[in-house]
């Protein structure tokens, strides 16, 4: 018996696709509700994000039960970088009590990268240890060895960079994230198919199941931003040519084709076993790739 | 070594304005070696802070210069006595354990920090120091190649590098060297590779409940009153 | 525990209590290899300061006839230079006849005072002779010289051509000597030593000199046309115009061969050949003689060696013979050894022999006697077998040189002074160490090149028939930029507070010349022999443990900035400005003049040598005592040494940061260059004083509108 709706989907054959949904700064949900509203029938889960680039906003746990909400399915996505290992444990008991059984275990960007540059950083626990973590509590006990009354139970992803530039201690951490109970991995954004099936070949003598990461770029100089800026990506210059040869306003469509044409080579090459798709800042785009893809509504 | 760096003049001179004579004490060890509070700083600070009266209106100030071996031993702090009996105040130039030791061995007079004490770590080049160890009470540099992952990589993680890392530098900071990657080059060379495949689990924070004390095998018994 | 403030600068208390000495420098070679050991490093500096005057003074302390000795000395101090290790040695001899010139050697007057009852005899005037004579009457002494030429002077007079020393410097020591009060007995040849004392003398300094020429001892060595070089010479500089014909030879390669030589030229001669028995590389010879007297057209048969001289038709016929240099003999210069049936002759008006000289004793002063005719006596207090009896100079050391005849003249002066006093002789000890060994490959290499400047001489053409003195004297940027060569040896930088040193490794660090090192013992150690005293180190140690041994650093700057400061303070002039300047080569070369034309009331000068030793806080002091700017003035590209600019920036910066912090604008503390080539640095002060002024002028109505 599955833990949820995803972890039934994974193990089908099903060609998975999940979406990423970005909490707002501040109390007002309604531009998040409409995304998950939009997305909730045409993928197979909803990432909410944790303070993504190290940015304070709703939390990703209070995104998750807006997404329960409105009946679809989410994916808590939990950090290591604020709460250490006792906030963790409680806010996945929380998590588990309300329904929300995915979770993507990820060590979180750094402190520096985001808007509270002076705050501590916790990482009291890093990836690995927290897919233990949460292996120990589906055992029955916490992380000080005490015996749990109900024991939660879930369905944990991590992430992979199979784009890294120096790969080999990347696979090492994903083989050592496999060891600790990772079902699925959504990878970070990838650009270049051939590193994909690189991965691929690797990775397919593992029981776990992969997203490819595709992110929506919408114009040359967020590619050139992203490459700047944001930790572990990597666009390559072909694409950032591509997206300048699109006329002035015409940059988010020309990301979208990019994006589009990705998600439909990997699935009719059949590369791997999903996509991730993140638009960031334009959540509202998604189900238009996936139309442009060729890829029908989530199965029910 | 412990590597501090002098206090902005404006914050020293906001310590420091409601006292009239001033002890300006440097700190002949480690705050020497990193140029912070040693002997040329005591004298190059004493300097700014006699032109500050003069050019910055500041109030009017009797200054006193000396400089001791350690100011964590109490022992070097003795001599002092009389000279502190005539100021209103100590300015430190010693690190954050020197500026406490001299409150404790001087408890009738205010002791000011004028340095800010950062990290423990090693030189670079010259005029150069990078942090290299964090003190954490529990060392596993021999699980990592000699290259402390709690002190280097800014997450402190362990078990292999975040995502973040881009050519072989930190996403923190692209001056930096990614520490996992340094760990997995040198284990590597090393033949040794198997050390960071293997799980690492949560760290033990319980190792620095602090204020931590360290008594050694020789140590002389605490409740003596020998000084 | 330490408290040693910067102004502090006469000595150091140690935390025992016990205090080190001011001037801990170590002996330059320079210094230990002069006979006199003149404080050569000294001098040299001060002439780099344009301080020639001050120059003159510091020779004048260890030497009596510094005249002479700038015109011939033989200059072992040359020879012992560490700078021939980096390029070519430091021209001490030239600096030393510039500071004489310009330092005005000339018009010191000599000035003696009787305070001794006992009269002293000096035989002979030779240097050693005059020497003597001079610091007996220092020491107030009655002295009579007694000469037997017409003249004084000894071998100055006689055997020195005048083209080498003019006799007007000569004459001026005499003159300054009979000044003194030095009596003077002329064409006077003492024969009976019992006489003098008889006549009072308490005690008789002999220096007679070795004027007796060696034979060759070959055939026909006493035929009409062979005369020796010792005598031909005294003909000449007394006055008398030998001839030697239309082609003469000389037999020797000595200095005398070459005086030789060249007098002959000037005399008239019209081919005059040297014929020395080894090469080029063995012979005795100063290599400058040798190479101006090939210049003005002297010959030279190396390896050649007359065997046989035959008079014909008033005509030498000399039978010579060809050597080859076989294995070295006790002195290290190879051996010749004639060639087999290599005879030849040549044809030769005159011939002159020239292959050494040996004193001439009368026997009835019945003293004993050593090795080649000499006078033998104890080396350290110069006495013979006859009780007051003293000797010195070339007579007791067969034919030396000038500055080691002066050294025996004054080692004479001093030990009959003990004598007549009843000391004990007690050579003079130093008290400071000496310094030697050779500059480390790893040191070497760090030393800025700069190619040696040797005086002007006359052009050959211009020299060739006349005894005007071939050599020139140094114009000032010459002699200034030829001392700023000097390495400065000994007195480097010293870890002076070893229980202050954190052994933080920053002089190890900072070293120009990659001197410090870590000990096995993990102390770090700045060898003395090795440190070129840039006092970089000085600057930079957090600790304040380094100073050097000269306390040319900061103790120096300190002082020199206090005096000004004071000045400063007493004058009218506001707003007034500190300017560091180093002071090396500025007089001579007219940087400092120019900007010392164009300074402004206000501006007050602070002499350092080198910019590279002032430091943050002497900056910060300036400005504590009222200073409105400070600038500091080094000499760019034309430093000895590299990397001035760039430590100065460090410490200008350092205080830029404190200006900052109190609202003060950095520009009041400024860099310049004083060669920067293309850069005017009078025009950089100008603008520097404007600015500084207008600064102050809005400083000044701000206070005005604030009350």
């Amino acid at each position: 018996m599955a833990n949820s709706l995803f972890e039934e989907k994974l193990y089908s054959d099903k060609f998975l696709v999940t979406s990423e949904v970005g909490p707002p700064k501040g109390m007002d949900v309604a531009d998040m509700v409409h995304h998950i509203d939009l997305l909730k029938d045409k993928v197979d889960a909803i990432n909410i994000t944790d303070h993504q680039s190290s940015v304070m906003r709703f939390p990703s746990l209070g995104g998750c039960l807006l997404v329960k909400e409105r009946g679809g399915e989410p994916i808590f996505q939990v950090t290591c970088r604020d709460r250490n290992r006792l906030a963790i444990q409680a806010d996945l008991l929380l998590a588990c009590s309300r329904g929300i059984q995915n979770v993507l275990c990820l060590t979180g960007d750094s402190i520096d990268v985001g808007d509270h540059k002076e705050a501590k950083p916790v990482f009291d626990l890093d990836s690995v240890q927290l897919l233990r973590t949460i292996k120990t509590m589906e055992s029955g006990k916490d992380l000080g060895g005490s015996d749990f009354k109900g024991s939660p139970k879930f369905c944990v992803g991590a992430s992979v960079h199979p784009e890294a530039d120096f790969i080999e201690p990347q696979l090492i951490k994903f083989e050592k994230k496999v060891a600790a109970g990772a079902q699925f991995f959504q990878t970070q954004g990838i650009f270049g198919l051939e590193s994909l099936r690189r991965f691929m070949q690797y990775a397919s003598q593992f029981e776990v199941k992969i997203l490819a990461g595709i992110i929506v770029l919408s114009s040359a100089r967020m590619a050139q931003y992203m490459n700047d800026n944001v930790p572990g990506i990597i666009v390559p210059q072909p694409i950032i040519d591509e997206l300048s040869s699109a006329g002035k306003g015409k940059g988010l469509q020309k990301g979208m084709e990019i994006a589009a044409r990705l998600v439909r080579t990997i699935k009719e090459e059949n590369l791997c076993h999903g996509v991730h798709i993140m638009a960031v800042g334009n959540e509202g785009i998604v189900p238009d790739i996936l139309e442009m893809a060729q890829i029908v509504g989530a199965a029910p | 070594m412990i590597v501090a760096q002098q206090k902005p003049l404006e914050e020293i001179r906001r310590l420091i304005a409601p006292y009239e004579k001033i002890l300006i004490l440097g700190c002949g060890t480690c705050v020497t070696v990193c140029g912070a509070g040693g002997e040329r700083e005591v004298s190059f600070l004493h300097g700014a802070l006699r032109v500050a009266q003069v050019k910055g209106g500041d109030g009017v100030h009797a200054f006193l210069e000396y400089t001791v071996k350690r100011q964590c031993d109490r022992e070097f702090l003795d001599p002092l006595g009389d000279r502190v009996s005539e100021v209103d105040a100590i300015l430190s130039l010693g690190c954050g354990v020197g500026v406490q030791v001299v409150a404790e061995r001087f408890p009738d007079v205010p002791a000011l920090p004028g340095v800010n004490t950062s990290f423990m770590g090693a030189t670079e080049q010259g005029g150069v120091w990078d942090e290299r160890c964090a003190a954490c009470g529990d060392c596993r540099l021999a699980e990592t190649a000699g290259i402390c992952p709690i002190t280097r990589c800014t997450k402190g993680i362990l078990n292999g590098p975040c995502a973040g890392t881009k050519n072989g530098k930190c996403e923190a900071n692209k001056d930096i060297d990614c520490a996992w990657v340094l760990i997995y080059k040198r284990l590597e060379s090393l033949g040794q590779l198997d050390k960071i495949r293997r799980y690492y689990p949560p760290r033990n924070f319980r190792t620095i409940p602090r204020p931590r004390r360290l008594a050694g095998i020789t140590s002389i018994d605490l409740g003596g009153s020998n000084g | 525990m330490y408290s040693v403030s910067m102004y502090e600068t006469k000595d150091y208390p140690t935390d025992r209590g016990e205090k080190i000495s001011f001037d801990r420098s170590l002996i330059p070679p320079c210094q230990a290899a002069c006979p006199l050991h003149m404080e050569i490093r000294e001098y040299v500096d001060l002439i780099a300061q344009g301080k020639v005057m001050e120059a003159l003074r510091v020779i004048r302390n260890d030497n009596p006839f510094p005249s002479i000795c700038a015109h011939v000395c033989t200059h072992p101090c040359e020879n012992a230079c560490r700078r021939s290790q980096v390029d070519k040695p430091i021209a001490i001899r030239a600096l030393k006849r510039f500071a004489v010139e310009f330092g005005g050697d000339r018009m010191v007057q000599g000035e003696a005072e009787t305070m001794r009852s006992e009269r002293v005899a000096i035989v002979g005037s030779g240097p050693a002779g005059l020497a003597c004579a001079y610091y007996l009457r220092k020491l107030g002494y009655p002295v009579t010289i007694f000469e037997a030429h017409s003249e004084l002077g000894g071998m100055l007079r006689v055997g020195i051509p005048q083209y080498r020393l003019p006799r007007e410097v000569l004459d001026t020591e005499v003159q300054r000597l009979i000044q003194m009060g030095v009596e003077i007995r002329r064409n006077t040849r003492v024969v009976s030593l019992d006489l003098l004392f008889g006549m009072g003398y308490k005690v008789i300094f002999l220096t007679l000199g070795a004027h007796q020429g060696l034979r060759m001892g070959v055939e026909g060595e006493e035929s009409p046309g062979v005369v020796d070089g010792a005598t031909f010479l005294r003909e000449v500089n007394l006055g008398l115009k030998p001839s030697l014909g239309e082609k003469a030879a000389v037999v020797g390669g000595g200095n005398v061969a070459i005086d030789a030589a060249r007098t002959a030229l000037r005399l008239g001669t019209k081919r005059v050949v040297i014929l020395y028995r080894r090469s080029r590389a063995e012979m005795p010879a100063d290599p400058t003689e040798v190479e101006q007297a090939l210049e003005e057209g002297v010959e030279v048969q190396f390896l050649v060696t007359p065997t046989k001289i035959k008079r014909a038709n008033g005509h030498l016929s000399v039978t010579c013979m060809r050597m080859e240099l076989g294995d070295p003999d006790a002195g290290g210069r190879r051996r010749p050894v004639p060639i087999k049936d290599s005879e030849f002759d040549e044809e030769f008006d005159t011939l002159v022999t020239a292959i050494g000289q040996a004193p001439q004793i009368p026997e009835d002063f019945h003293l004993r006697m050593g090795r080649g005719s000499t006078v033998q006596v104890d080396p350290a207090t110069l006495t013979t077998n006859r009780a007051g009896v003293f000797a010195g100079g070339d007579a007791v050391t067969g034919p030396a040189t000038v500055v080691e005849a002066l050294a025996a003249g004054r080692q004479a002066a001093l030990r009959i002074d003990d004598y007549l006093q009843h000391r004990y002789p007690l050579a003079n000890k130093e008290v400071r160490e000496g310094l030697a060994g050779d500059l480390l490959p790893k040191t070497l290499d760090m030393v800025k090149k700069t190619s040696r400047l040797e005086p002007q001489v006359l052009p050959p053409e211009a020299r060739g028939k006349n005894f005007e003195p071939v050599e020139l004297v140094y114009n000032w940027e010459a002699a200034i930029n030829e001392a700023r060569r000097c390495l400065r040896c000994g007195m480097g930088a010293e870890i002076l507070f070893q229980d202050k040193c954190a052994t933080c490794l920053t002089c190890l660090r900072v070293c120009p010349y990659n001197v410090p090192y870590l000990d096995e013992g993990g102390v770090i150690q700045i060898p003395a022999d090795q440190c070129q005293a840039c006092g970089i180190c000085v600057t930079q140690c957090p600790a304040g443990a380094i100073v050097l041994r000269k306390p040319y650093d900061r103790r120096h700057v300190a002082s020199e900035l206090d005096h000004a400061l004071r000045s400063a303070a007493e004058s009218k002039f506001k707003p007034f400005i500190i300017g560091f300047c180093c002071q090396y080569g500025l007089f001579g070369t007219g940087a400092l003049a120019s900007l010392w034309r164009r300074a402004k009331a206000g501006i007050w000068i602070v002499p350092v040598l080198c910019v590279a030793k002032v430091e943050a806080e002497h900056i910060l002091r300036a400005f504590e005592m009222g200073a409105e700017g400070v600038f500091i003035a080094g000499c760019g590209e034309q430093c000895a040494r590299e990397k001035t600019a760039f430590w100065v920036s460090q410490q200008v910066e350092k205080v830029r940061k404190v200006l900052v912090q109190l609202g003060l604008a950095s520009e009041r503390v400024q860099m310049f260059n004083l060669y920067a080539g293309d850069e005017d640095p009078a025009h950089a002060l100008d603008e520097f004083t404007e600015k500084i002024g207008g600064l102050y002028l809005a400083s000044v109505i701000k206070q005005e509108v604030k009350s």
